[in-house]
Formats: structure tokens, sequence, C-alpha cells
């Protein structure tokens, strides 16, 4: 589904991500892991399609097709969704009104009938009970003046209403305490098929006694630097991150 | 020639010592103002009155289909037609007349203008305990042969505890130029009620000077909704002035600009007595080349304590080339108010536009929707849905996009 090949990009002049190599399949669940300022936010900011960040060389294709070639909201389309770390306040427009907007966008491009508002309606109620939201949040305008928590909820509700085939969640763990990250967790795993892939981004290994990875890779200084399989991330725990780390700073310098 | 030597010509057509001689020479006294002129300082006249006009042109024919296409088709319509009163509607309790004022103010050029050459406009005089639901739609419709600089004097009356909806519009369908100079003094008295909505959109041949003053009386309530959406070039005066306590006085503007257009909004707000509120909205969006200028003075007289005065101007430059001058101005010589005023001028958040991106919103989409929230505010005065609604139509068009927002 997505294969990323040694992939350099950066942002302002400054190389961040030096050569990733990444491949993954539907149905799969990938965690990337790695401690602050190792490249995992410019990583999934670069498959969104971030304009601040610069590719410098390498590849991403998404189904066979080239995705640095794609504006971001045609990647949206494609099937690319993005969880962001900080999602971003909007004043002025509720949050069904943005779905709305989303949804008819994405329905239009892909040659698909208008949904109805009473069948967008329905689907939007249907996806907040999965993720236990109250009944007055469609009203209230996107992200503006919502908690931490809320605003990780709102992401992976836009995620449930979209269904993309590729979901990357950035840091979606932070800001939640342990009851709104169960239920976040379980609303990721609840919209897990065989048919799309997970790519979880986090710093802690927390998130993943929730959401089980099928391999684990750890991010260091710009390069993929040890994979694995969920026991990684345990050990991780466990051990801190120095161990890889050093070892890769003497493979690499 | 040019438009001034174009008025000089129309000296012998006034009886001497008459009102209308005075105004007449009330205005070459003043001239047009110019830059050098404080309250014109960002609105240059100069190109425009370098074109001749006519005084006396008195239009192409406009034929029944073409009035319907361009009202907004409400139940009751006042029309003016080339400036002749083409229909009116029969109200219970409110008078509708082509009005001529007797003793017209001449304070500044343009009003003393109109003193002497408005032969037209509207009189509305509504009883009291009269209330309206249904608005009342006026257009005044115009076609030119030749350029053409009209004057339109209006007067609407509003007897006690009555209540009027207004929309009103300014509307060219010919090619030639269209300078409007348009006078409306409102009266509210005692415990009144009035939301006038101003429609001004505009192709590039019309020129607008709208002034429009309101006197209130104790416990009366207005609202004025301006919604400026184009035109050449539009210099709007909106005054108030609070007669009695118990007064509340609301402002709401939406201005849309592009290309060459101009838009001008002075606001006086004249608090003369205690115990009042006036809330002001303005949300300026420009685009293209287009210019635009806010003026916002808010006067609290000595013996206006407990004043609620609110203010905010608001803009968005889309473009590199827009510009907006935007100057609030307070006056208060009372101790005990409330006054609060803000004017931002920003652009829109990068941010989001990234984030509504992501989630396969089209760029173009996204800017159109985060331009509409911005504006959106200052549309929520508008009581009439159909209004609201076409302004969201017409918002649409004016971004360029395909959307119901």
């Amino acid at each position: 589904m997505l294969k990323i090949d040694n992939l350099k990009a950066g942002i302002e002049g400054l190389e961040i991500l030096k050569g990733i190599n990444l491949s993954v399949k539907k149905g799969e669940v990938h965690a990337i892991m790695g401690p602050n300022g190792s490249g995992k936010s410019t990583l999934s900011s670069v498959i969104a399609g971030n304009e601040n960040y610069e590719v410098i060389s390498g590849s991403i294709s998404f189904e066979g097709e080239d995705l640095l070639d794609l504006d971001p909201d045609q990647r949206a389309h494609k099937g690319v969704f993005l969880s962001f770390q900080y999602p971003v306040e909007i004043p002025g427009i509720s949050v069904s009104n943005f779905i709305k907007a989303a949804i008819t966008e994405k329905r239009k491009v892909l040659g698909l009938e208008a949904m109805s508002a009473k069948d967008l309606l329905l689907k939007m109620k249907e996806k907040m009970d999965l993720l236990d939201m109250q009944k007055g949040y469609l009203s209230r305008n996107m992200n503006e003046g919502f908690s931490g928590g809320e605003k990780k909820r709102n992401e992976i509700f836009q995620m449930a209403m979209l269904e993309p085939k590729l979901a990357i969640l950035d840091e979606t763990d932070s800001g939640l305490d342990i009851d709104a990250l169960r239920v976040v967790a379980n609303g990721v795993n609840k919209l897990k098929n065989s048919e799309n892939a997970t790519i979880v981004i986090t710093h802690y290994q927390r998130l993943l006694d929730h959401i089980i990875p099928d391999y684990v890779h750890v991010l260091h200084n710009g390069r993929i630097v040890k994979s694995g399989g969920k026991e990684l991330a345990h050990e991780l725990e466990k051990k801190g991150y120095d161990w890889i780390t050093k070892e890769a700073d003497k493979k690499w310098g | 020639m040019g438009l001034i030597d174009n008025i000089k010509e129309y000296q012998h057509n006034f009886a001497v010592n008459s009102k209308k001689e005075k105004a007449y020479l009330s205005f070459l006294e003043q001239g047009f103002p110019n830059t050098k002129n404080e309250e014109w300082k960002f609105s240059s006249l100069k190109k425009i009155i370098s074109n001749d006009f006519s005084i006396e042109d008195k239009g192409i024919e406009i034929n029944t289909e073409e009035i319907n296409h361009n009202s907004l088709n409400f139940n009751y319509k006042i029309i003016f037609v080339n400036g002749v009163l083409d229909s009116k509607p029969i109200i219970k309790g409110v008078k509708i007349n082509k009005h001529v004022d007797e003793s017209p103010s001449f304070s500044n050029a343009f009003s003393a203008l109109n003193a002497a050459f408005s032969n037209t406009g509207y009189e509305i005089n509504v009883d009291p305990n009269i209330i309206i639901e249904e608005p009342i739609e006026i257009l005044f419709l115009t076609k030119n042969s030749s350029n053409n600089f009209i004057q339109y004097r209006n007067k609407i009356v509003l007897g006690e505890n009555s209540q009027i909806k207004i929309i009103e519009s300014v509307k060219n369908i010919g090619d030639q130029y269209c300078f409007t100079n348009m006078q409306t003094n409102i009266k509210l008295n005692r415990s009144s009620n009035i939301e006038f909505n101003k429609l001004q959109n505009n192709n590039d041949s019309q020129i607008t000077i709208d002034e429009t003053s309101l006197t209130q009386e104790e416990n009366s309530n207005s609202t004025v909704n301006t919604l400026l959406f184009g035109g050449m070039f539009t210099r709007n005066n909106l005054n108030f002035a609070q007669n009695g306590e118990h007064c509340e006085s609301n402002m709401n503007g939406v201005v849309i600009l592009d290309d060459n257009e101009f838009g001008d909004n002075h606001t006086y707000m004249d608090h003369k007595n205690a115990n009042c509120e006036s809330n002001e909205l303005y949300k300026g969006i420009y685009l293209g080349k287009s210019r635009g200028v806010f003026n916002g003075k808010i006067m609290v007289q000595p013996d206006a304590q407990k004043i609620n005065a609110f203010q905010a101007n608001n803009n968005l430059l889309v473009s590199d080339n827009a510009s907006i001058n935007s100057k609030p101005q307070l006056e208060i010589y009372a101790d005990d108010v409330k006054c609060s005023h803000g004017c931002t001028i920003g652009q829109l958040d990068e941010n989001a536009l990234f984030y509504m991106n992501t989630r396969g919103i089209r760029k173009e989409d996204a800017r159109a929707i985060l331009t509409f929230a911005f504006a959106s505010e200052a549309l929520e005065k508008i009581s009439i849905n159909k209004i609201e609604d076409l302004a969201k139509d017409l918002i649409a068009q004016k971004l360029k996009v395909d959307l119901s927002f």
C-alpha cells in the first residue's frame, strides 16, 4: 500500500529525514517510535503533503502511485489521513459543516453521488457513539476551545467519517487521560480492517498497549535504526532508547 | 470639462433666493472634497469627477423582465426605474410617497448637492403601533444613455411602537457610469424599531455616495446591515444620534471587494443620552487590487452616562495588492461608560488551510470556507432569511467557488 524509498527531507535547508525506508501493507499496523527530535512529525507531515517541508530525494508511493506528485487534498481523496499532533482551531466553522465539506468534496472527486443530509447526520451520530462523544459537539466550532482530549477525539471522529485507507496517528495519545486513551484506541481498533492500514507515531509505549502493532520501528536522527515486532516496544519501555541510539550513532556517526 | 463644470452650467435653473439655489451655492462654495480633507484622506474622487456627467439623463427604457430579474421579489416592493417611481405596495398603516424634502440640510458638499438637485426618492411613514413583519424591498434601478449623476432623497418616519424591515439596493444595469448621491433620513419615535439592510452589489460602472442618518427617540432600536459586495467606488456615511435614553443602535457590515473596487465606510455614533447601547461590527475582505477604508467614530457626550459602546473592524487582505485603512475614533466626555474598540488586519491562517487540505478540501474551497467563516459573524443580525441566504450566495460568487455555506 505505502512504500517509502530512501526518503530525505527537511525544512528551511536543514535535512531532518536522512534516508527513510518503510513498507506498509494493507491490514497492517506499524508503530514508529523515537525520542523527541528524531523526525517523527516531519515524516507524517511529508506523507500528508505539508508544503513547509522540502523533499530532497527519494520517493513515496501509495497504491503504486507517486504520492509526492499530489496535493494534500488529492492525497486525502486517495485515502491518506493524518491525525494531527496539534489539531488546528478554526473559528466560525462548526464540526458538522466541516465534515460535510470534506465528505462532499471527496465524493465529488470520486464521482460518487452526494450524501443526503439525513444519511450524513446518521453516520455522524453512529461514529460519535463509537467515540463516546456528547451530542452538542457537532455544532461547536472546529476545535475552538476544545480540551486536548476533545481535539484528539475529534481527529479520530474525522477519521471515522472519512474512512481512509491509510491513517497516520501522530502522537494521538498526548493530552489524553487514561479513560480517553482507551476510548480513542478502541475507536481506532474498531475502524481497523483487512483493507486499511495504520501508522501509529508515538513517543511512549502506552498507546501500544491498546492498539497492538504488527511492526515497531525506531526512528533516530532521521533514520529507522531498528525494526521488530510488538515486543520491541516493550523492550524500549523497559530499557529506554539509549541502547539503540548509541549503537546507531556508532554506525552513522 | 468634468463634473464640476457640468454642474456650473445649471446655475440659471435655480430660482433666485430659493432654498435649492442656496444649497447649490453652498455646494459651489465647498466644491468636491479632496484628499486634503481628513474625512476623505484615502478616498480620492479626482479621477471620477474628471469625467463628464449628465444631470438630466432620462435613461433607457427598462422592461418588466429586467425589473423582475434585478428585484429580489419580495411581496412588498418600492421600485424606482430611472429615477421614476414605478411601483409601490399598499400596506395598512404605512404611507408611501415620492418624497421631496421641504427642509434639506446642506452640511457637506454632497448633502448640498443633493438638496439642490434631488427631485426623487421615497418617503415612508409608519403609523404608531403598526408592526410590519414582512420586509419592504426598495430598488433604484437605472440604465443610462450617458454618464449620469443622480440624486435620491429619502425619508422614513416610524411612529411610536412601530416596527419595519427594509432591504434597499441601488443598481445600474447600463454600461455608462452611474454616479448616485443618496441621502436618507430615518426618524425613530419612542419605542420604534427598524432593521435596515443595504445591499450594494454593483458592477464597475457604479459610483455611490450614500449618507444615511438615523435619529432615535427614547427606547428605540435600530439595526443597519451594510452588505458592500461590489461597485467601482462606494462611500457610505452612516450616522446615528440617540436623542433619548434606553436606545440601542446596531451597525453591521460585510465588505467584500475585488479587482479595482473601492469601498469606504464612515460611521458616526453619537451617544447624547444616558443608558444607551451601541454595537458595531464591520468585516472587510479585500481581494485583487481592491481598497477599503473604515472610519468609525464614537462620541459620548458629557451627560451620556452608563453607555455601553462596542466597535470592531476586522479585515482580511486576501491579496498582496489589496489594502485597507482602518481608523477607530473615540471621543468620550462622560466618566461612567463602557467603550471598547478593536481593529485587526490579517491574512488567512496557513495552518488552518493545510489542515482543511488534508481532509480533502481543495485549496480554493478551503480559502472560501475560512473567508466566509470570518465574515459570518457580521451576518448574524440579519433577521430576514432570504437576505442572509442571498448574502451567502453572493459571497460564494465573489470568491468564485461553487459552495453553499
